[in-house]
């Protein structure tokens, strides 16, 4: 427990970086900033807390896992047809959506983790394109149509019906994930998950049981993201196959870790902050624009590339070679 | 009851027959040497016992427990600690970290594990360079890393793959040392694989030889340079004729 708020063993520039930032997502709401604005920093943090729970299996574990927006639906589903059916509050479908994911997530992980390499990576895309079909062709989940929630008159705590606190709930949320991975790095399934990154013939013979601490750290993952799709319900007040369950959400989950720097702390923070800003500013600016549409896209892959090919390690990579280099 | 019991393993891989029905036994507190010529199937029977390989046949038993067919997690649970011949020279986690993998096996807690991994590396003589990642070190320390990483796993035996090829003279002989110094103060049986035949001579109490998967002599050291099979399973037949 105590891990979770030590930050001793970083740098001192980075311990200053984080108390800035923190104040930064403190005062936000009250600089004024556009509703456009405000809409990034919520996407920014919401794609922060995918990226972070990505990381324990896909950076921590070495595990590409291309899934992930199977459980961003679980977790969007459950608090949004809870709500509409039983009118069951956010604070109790929440949890039960992450509760639902995990278990999921153990389940296909089992056969999964029998795969390595590039065949675990297209597996996790079937099993999360198989679950969007299925709920593209539920009529009782509203198939392709989706679910809309219900909008209520005043503002209620238990429904999380209130726009204008939603940031600080998905601030709450962004800490509660930072805290739990300074945790998880440092753990005994944090160290086993880098030896089988590392060797996995080498961790078999540490008495590591490679799948189950591969199922423990897809199971981490599942629920991070499962949390993040239960808050997309509410603040979109819609869910549909296509905004939850996509595969373009899965690489985007993937890409902004690895684009930060996997295996680290910052590195999904990072490649949100990077990538949310620039996917949106590129695309309101330049997506509109006749002769431009398409543009912006092409923009954000040729960035990509750049940075994957000068540094494999990411933006976070880049930062810290930049620094050594000058010391 | 024999500490380590093999009984008439077989592995094949599709017509290649890897191990034709090996049987040995080893006692508590041994050093065992396994040799052989290339090709003998030295690597495939320690890796049937470990667990990386299935046998097809036969029975490994250690401690009275049947573990054939065992997870290499599982039989390292059950106290068998094994090093490979060729450590992947990996950049992920410093040599500290790696001997934390294999404490992390006994303990759940950062700090302990951290003080286990910090005194096996000292016994070892590798304290001074636990910040170190394995592929900045020379061949003989990433081979010491892979030891004391199995070492913090507490094994009771522990299976040692090459340990010393690729090492000059005087690397051997500091080996041979640490190999003594834990059978002694640590009261760990050691079963090696060597090349170099002046290192097994030395340091094994005991040597199995195996051509061709088959076991072909066990004895004194003493008794197997001497060995006709031995020899001519090394040197050929006509060497063997002609002396």
């Amino acid at each position: 427990m105590k891990d979770a708020f030590d930050f001793s063993d970083f740098s001192r520039a980075e311990r200053i970086g984080l108390l800035i930032f923190s104040l930064f997502l403190i005062i936000f709401p009250w600089i004024g900033a556009s509703s456009f604005l405000k809409a990034v920093m919520i996407q920014f943090l919401l794609f922060s807390l995918f990226g972070m729970g990505w990381n324990s299996i896909g950076g921590y574990g070495g595990q590409v896992e291309l899934g992930q927006a199977q459980y961003v639906g679980i977790g969007a589903y459950t608090v949004a047809l809870m709500m509409v059916w039983w009118k069951v509050p956010f604070w109790l479908s929440m949890p039960l959506g992450v509760l639902i994911a995990v278990g999921y997530s153990c389940i296909i992980g089992y056969p999964l983790f029998r795969l390595r390499g590039h065949y675990f990576a297209i597996a996790t895309i079937c099993t999360s394109l198989v679950l969007k079909d299925i709920f593209e062709n539920w009529k009782l989940v509203g198939a392709a149509k989706g679910v809309e929630l219900p909008i209520h008159e005043h503002p209620d705590f238990l429904y999380m019906q209130f726009k204008s606190d939603t940031y600080y709930f998905i601030v709450a949320l962004f800490y509660v994930a930072l805290f739990y991975m300074n945790r998880f790095r440092r753990s005994k399934l944090g160290y086993q998950l880098r030896m089988i990154k590392d060797d996995e013939e080498a961790a078999e013979s540490l008495g590591i049981d490679l799948r189950w601490c591969k199922i423990k750290a897809y199971a981490t993952a599942a629920a991070f993201v499962a949390v993040g799709g239960g808050f997309m319900a509410v603040y979109n007040l819609y869910v549909d196959p296509a905004s939850v369950m996509d595969l373009d959400l899965s690489i985007k989950i993937a890409l902004m870790a690895m684009l930060g720097g996997t295996a680290s702390l910052w590195g999904p923070v990072i490649g949100a902050g990077f990538l949310v800003p620039l996917d949106r500013f590129l695309g309101s600016w330049l997506g509109g624009h006749k002769g431009f549409i398409g543009l912006d896209f092409m923009i954000y892959s040729l960035l990509i590339m750049a940075v994957s090919a000068y540094q494999p390690r990411g933006i976070w990579g880049i930062v810290q070679q930049f620094f050594r280099g000058r010391t | 009851m024999p500490f380590l019991e093999v009984a008439h393993l077989r592995k094949d891989f599709g017509g290649l027959v890897a191990n034709a029905g090996v049987s040995f036994a080893i006692e508590e507190g041994e050093i065992i040497g396994l040799i052989g010529p290339n090709g003998a199937g030295k690597t495939t029977l320690f890796n049937c016992i470990v667990g990386y390989h299935s046998p097809d046949a036969g029975r490994v038993i250690f401690k009275g427990k049947e573990i054939t067919g065992f997870k290499p997690f599982r039989t390292n649970r059950e106290g068998i600690g094994r090093t490979f011949q060729i450590m992947k020279a990996t950049t992920g986690m410093t040599v500290l970290e790696n001997v934390m993998v294999g404490a992390f096996s006994g303990v759940d807690d950062r700090h302990t594990a951290k003080a286990q991994a910090s005194e096996i590396l000292d016994f070892l003589g590798l304290g001074n360079v636990s910040d170190y990642h394995i592929n900045e070190l020379p061949i003989a320390m990433q081979r010491k890393v892979g030891l004391a990483r199995a070492l913090a796993t507490r094994p009771q035996l522990i299976m040692l793959d090459e340990v010393a090829s690729g090492l000059n003279h005087t690397e051997t002989d500091e080996v041979i040392r640490l190999l003594r110094k834990l059978n002694t103060e640590k009261q760990i049986t050691i079963f090696l694989i060597e090349h170099i035949m002046e290192m097994v001579m030395s340091v094994s109490q005991r040597v199995i030889v195996l051509d061709g998967g088959r076991k072909i002599a066990e004895g004194l050291p003493a008794d197997i340079v001497k060995n006709e099979e031995v020899i001519k399973a090394y040197l050929g037949e006509k060497y063997a004729r002609s002396h």
